[in-house]
């Protein structure tokens, strides 16, 4: 019984004894396009050996690895409020900007522990093979007369409370500041409320093009990238405002305790050069975080459907926001919700 | 005695192994619901002296200069932050605090008490110290009061909160209540005539009922999403066939809910019910006829009671498994249809607050015990 207790205990280590890179992303198709365009090249070029895998974002388990400091994952791909979290808990190392080039990146797109890899962002988007009414912004899909149908947002407070205020005519930039009080909270509900029977809540990237699809939902908030994609395969078919976009920023973080750490801050700096990353968007439409997907004409001239190139007139999602009230006011959301 | 030793033997990897794998776990999360590590874990001295204080007025000296060295060490140490959120979460505005407190604690001089003040009025108010003396015990019943929508507030008495949880508790044990109470009335006949057929159609029928388990729970409620939808088959059929003008609301109500969860669960309803009632002695039926009682006695008098221990099984089963779901609600259920497992999901892998989730895991585990445990005392009496 013992030996088994102790065989069991060893075989993970065991496993492990091997000085290969493990990366983790969210996987799908970007990340099929992110090995070809970016870490076999540079795996290549280095001599060291990636291994990747994906996850769904769960946090839960890179704490258990630290905890139990038997970290398997070295570099992940993390979405900015999980990062500024683990950042804060020291479940990620803090970024070694000798290594990584900080200058390289778009502004607002690095922080303590993470470089920037990639934008995404939300917009609202209907298919013109079903209405052929379009509403500018989100003020007008509050209008249910002239644009009937139900409107399919985001499950939780994130993204549905600031789409509720920019509604209520809140400039973009004052969104936070009024979202921050309680009366802003108590108006963005009440906002929601106005329409609460015309609205139906998704919870998974794949469904805003389903319910449009499926006729469920006339008008629906989705990710860029899904839209841009499924016009791509039937051109035209949909309408997207790139006005109501909604962006943020996923980023590469090192685990903390990670073996290979050094090897991952100069995996980090390797794939976010700017050649890498213009063969990524070559065959995905990704928007990189690099500051020429911002600021270079050329590039943004080839990449009209990249989120950078629409980020001025977008809202940035605030990060700081939401790890401080986020808690709080999801929960207030699903009180409201379940009225 | 020696079989005895044997058979003690044998089964003792078993017992490690439920020890190891369910009993720890268990332990573990229930304890997780009531500990309350941060504070003491990230600043133990300036614990230490909290717990010492005796609570009146503002604390003496010591307790300002030990937060004042121990704050920015917490934070250059990245354990400041677990501490900051989970004070947050009780009483707002502690987050800020606390990070401009650790920003500031270096360039300060004693007598800090004075310091602090300056910096913040809030260091001057009795009340947060009697809340930081609070955080700084070992156990926290925070969570599990917020798991029944109740608070403390700042001389520790309990309050209410908003009402979140308790609707949604209620409303998790409704549905499963409901599914379990549909499977029944669906598994009861379908076990029945499974044990009645051939063998070799029996099997497969076993299989059929088996095949719900071959695809993940994610892909059979994507499934029933393109059904039920607007431009679905479901809709297409009952409009095609002139039963409805234009497309019903189907997606996104309870009715969808219940109809996904009974598909998934009726498996484990049909199948232990087959299995008592592959057992009954048909002799029993044959006497009992023989006897002069007609097929309604026969089933209400004999073969029902017979069978209760196959309906008490696969009632706790189906209960138990639904209580815990969440994907299908989530997918296809409306915004009056989420149930208390989703939350488990959100504080655990999304804001970290393992404690909360605890909580809530423990409370569910609680009443589910208690239903279970209800409706067995009330099959024993009817059964007797």
């Amino acid at each position: 019984m013992r030996l088994l207790l102790v065989l069991l205990l060893t075989l993970p280590c065991l496993a492990r004894a091997q000085s290969e890179l493990t990366v983790v992303g969210f996987g799908g198709g970007f990340q099929d396009a992110a090995r070809r365009a970016l870490f076999e090249p540079w795996s290549r070029a280095t001599g060291i050996p990636v291994r990747d895998d994906s996850y769904n974002g769960e946090m839960a388990r890179i704490y258990a690895m630290t905890r139990t400091r038997d970290v398997v994952w070295d570099v992940v791909m993390v979405e900015a409020p999980e990062l500024a979290r683990g950042c804060e808990d020291g479940i990620f190392q803090r970024m070694d900007w000798s290594v990584v080039d900080r200058t390289k990146f778009a502004p607002s797109t690095t922080s303590e522990c993470g470089a920037g890899a990639v934008s995404w962002g939300a917009a609202l988007f209907w298919d013109t093979t079903r209405t052929a009414r379009a509403p500018k912004g989100f003020a007008e899909l509050w209008d249910t007369e002239r644009f009937p149908g139900k409107r399919a947002l985001r499950w939780g407070a994130k993204m549905t409370l600031e789409v509720a205020l920019l509604a209520d005519g809140v400039p973009r930039d004052q969104v936070y500041a009024v979202l921050a009080t309680r009366e802003g909270q108590d108006r963005a509900f009440r906002k929601l409320d106005a329409i609460r029977d015309d609205l139906v809540f998704w919870r998974s990237g794949a469904q805003p093009m389903q319910l449009v699809n499926g006729g469920e939902a006339t008008y629906a908030l989705g990710y860029t990238g899904r839209v841009v994609q499924a016009n791509a395969q039937a051109p035209g078919r949909y309408a997207m405002d790139w006005g109501t976009l909604l962006w943020s920023v996923d980023s590469w973080a090192v685990v903390a305790g990670s073996p290979h750490a050094a090897e991952g801050f100069r995996f980090i700096q390797g794939i976010t050069e700017l050649e890498p990353l213009k063969r990524l968007a070559a065959i995905w439409p990704a928007s990189p975080a690099h500051r020429a997907f911002a600021e270079d004409a050329a590039i943004r001239a080839a990449n009209p459907d990249a989120v950078a190139s629409h980020a001025a007139q977008g809202l940035f999602l605030d990060t700081r926001f939401w790890v401080e009230k986020g808690e709080d006011l999801e929960k207030r959301f699903a009180a409201w919700a379940q009225r | 005695m020696n079989d005895r030793r044997t058979a003690f033997v044998l089964i003792t990897p078993l017992m490690a192994a439920l020890a190891l794998a369910f009993l720890l776990p268990l332990g573990l999360t229930l304890w997780r619901a009531v500990a309350n590590p941060e504070f003491r874990d990230a600043m133990p001295r300036a614990a230490h002296l909290l717990r010492a204080w005796d609570g009146t007025g503002l604390p003496p000296e010591p307790v300002f200069a030990a937060l004042a060295t121990e704050l920015p060490g917490a934070q250059a140490a990245q354990t400041l932050g677990a501490v900051t959120r989970r004070l947050n979460e009780e009483r707002s505005g502690m987050r800020s605090l606390l990070l401009a407190t650790a920003r500031a604690a270096p360039g300060m001089e004693a007598p800090y008490a004075a310091g602090f003040a300056t910096l913040d009025p809030a260091w001057a108010d009795p009340a947060t110290w009697r809340f930081l003396r609070r955080a700084a015990s070992p156990m926290t019943a925070a969570w599990l009061l917020r798991a029944v929508d109740l608070a403390q507030d700042d001389a520790g008495r309990v309050i209410a909160a908003e009402a979140l949880f308790r609707p949604m508790l209620l409303r998790t044990l409704s549905i499963a209540a409901t599914v379990t109470l549909i499977c029944l009335l669906l598994g009861y006949p379908l076990a029945w005539h499974l044990t009645r057929m051939r063998p070799e159609h029996a099997r497969i029928v076993r299989a059929l009922i088996l095949v719900p388990f071959w695809s993940s729970i994610l892909v059979r409620s994507a499934a029933w999403i393109a059904l039920l939808q607007r431009d679905g088959a479901v809709n297409a059929a009952l409009v095609g066939s002139g039963l409805l003008d234009a497309p019903a609301q189907l997606l996104f109500t309870r009715g969808a809910v219940l109809l996904a969860m009974v598909q998934v669960l009726l498996p484990f309803m049909v199948l232990p019910l087959a299995a008592v009632m592959g057992r009954i002695e048909p002799r029993l039926m044959l006497a009992a006829t023989g006897l002069g009682a007609g097929p309604v006695a026969l089933f209400l008098r004999v073969f029902l009671p017979l069978s209760l221990p196959g309906v008490a099984a696969g009632c706790a089963i189906v209960f138990t498994v639904a209580a815990g779901f969440y994907v299908t609600p989530a997918l296809i259920g409306g915004a009056r249809d989420q149930m208390v497992g989703s939350f488990v999901v959100f504080f655990t892998n999304q804001t970290i607050n393992w404690g909360m989730a605890a909580a809530l895991s423990a409370l569910l585990l609680a009443l589910v015990g208690l239903v279970a445990l209800l409706s067995r005392n009330a099959l024993r009496r009817i059964a007797a």
